[in-house]
């Protein structure tokens, strides 16, 4: 009884492996919350992104708690307004994914050096402007070009180009140690 | 049925962290599953030509398509058109909260902002999902990425995203 449990895990997850699925998934899921949610106010592709979702998340924590007035997109800040909360994706993402790598064991701290982190703390901040500068983080760039936006077809050139760029900055780095 | 949306805006908003939420455990739990990575994608298919996670970013943007097309069938209000960022007034509503910019201003930021967030992307190792899945299992250098990418989310919109927008609205771009 215990194996056949164990077994049909893991013929699920099989499936859940595979990335192609993970993306079509998400497709499908964020023009359905698009679908049903957009009476509660737009921008439009807005279904799942992770850099406006943590904006809004991160701007709504900071206004009640500064009484500051930072902006939130409409869909936010409509359900703000109701007396609820901003988008919570992030968290979703944190606990889901925390969830998966406690289940399947694959939960392992890892910490790395003082000056690492601090690469990691400057990057972070970087990537964060950049991906709001952009108007999307890669995830809203597929969502909009799916959804007809020319201008973000722009945007994925330039990630393209930016990766190409990133892999010749590295080659480099490892060439010279 | 309200103005031709699927829910009513008072029941919309009240579903929305519940909707939200429950869509991240999903994206979280499948993340967690497949590795899926966007910058991942591109970078692995040109330094090894291996398609396996590129497959799911292209199959995120055919499923966007699709599934967009379908719902613009049954909800026509909740996505009005096809090509909405050539109707005027709702080109670019991203940024920060600022009013529009123009469009070859949008296209500059655009273009700006994709480079970089490539090179930091592939350099640190991954995309912003891919941080936030690496964190939850545990990895300390995410951790402090997804407080960097916090940070950086006050400081674009209380300092950065005026200064932009009054840049771009001086030399009329």
């Amino acid at each position: 009884m215990v194996t056949d449990i164990s077994e049909k895990k893991k013929g699920v997850d099989t499936y859940l492996k595979i990335p192609l699925l993970g993306g079509a998934v998400i497709g499908f899921a964020a023009a359905l919350i698009q679908a049903l949610l957009f009476a509660a106010g737009g921008p439009q592709a807005y279904g799942f992104c992770v850099a406006c979702h943590s904006r809004d998340l991160i701007n709504y924590i900071t206004n009640s708690l500064t009484g500051s007035n930072l902006f939130l997109a409409p869909f936010s800040a409509n359900a703000v307004a109701a007396g609820t909360l901003p988008v919570l994706t992030i968290i979703g993402v944190l606990v889901g994914a925390a969830g998966a790598a406690l289940l399947y064991k694959e939960f392992r701290v890892k910490k790395g050096d003082a000056k690492s982190y601090a690469v990691y703390g400057v990057g972070g901040i970087l990537f964060m402007i950049f991906a709001l500068c952009m108007g999307a983080c890669p995830y809203r760039l597929a969502l909009r070009i799916g959804y007809g936006d020319l201008v973000a077809v722009f945007g994925l050139i330039a990630l393209i180009v930016g990766v190409f760029i990133g892999i010749k900055i590295a080659m480099k780095r490892m060439e010279g140690k | 049925m309200v103005d031709g949306f699927l829910i009513p805006k008072e029941t919309a908003v009240l579903l929305v962290p519940i909707a939200t939420i429950i869509l991240g455990l999903v994206i979280g739990w499948l993340g967690q599953r497949s590795g899926f990575c966007s910058i991942g994608g591109i970078r692995d298919y040109m330094l090894f030509r291996q398609t396996r996670l590129l497959k799911g970013y292209v199959a995120l943007i055919i499923s966007a398509f699709v599934f967009y097309f379908i719902f613009s069938l049954i909800v026509p209000a909740a996505i009005p058109k096809f090509f909405w960022c050539l109707q005027e007034g709702q080109l670019f509503t991203a940024i920060g909260g600022a009013p529009a910019v123009g469009t070859v201003g949008v296209i500059i930021l655009m273009i700006i902002g994709g480079i970089f967030v490539g090179i930091i992307g592939t350099l640190l190792g991954g995309c912003p999902l891919r941080q936030l899945v690496m964190t939850s299992e545990g990895n300390m250098k995410s951790l402090i990425f997804v407080i960097g990418m916090l940070a950086g989310a006050v400081i674009f919109t209380a300092l950065l995203s005026p200064w932009i927008v009054q840049a771009f609205t001086a030399i009329g771009l």
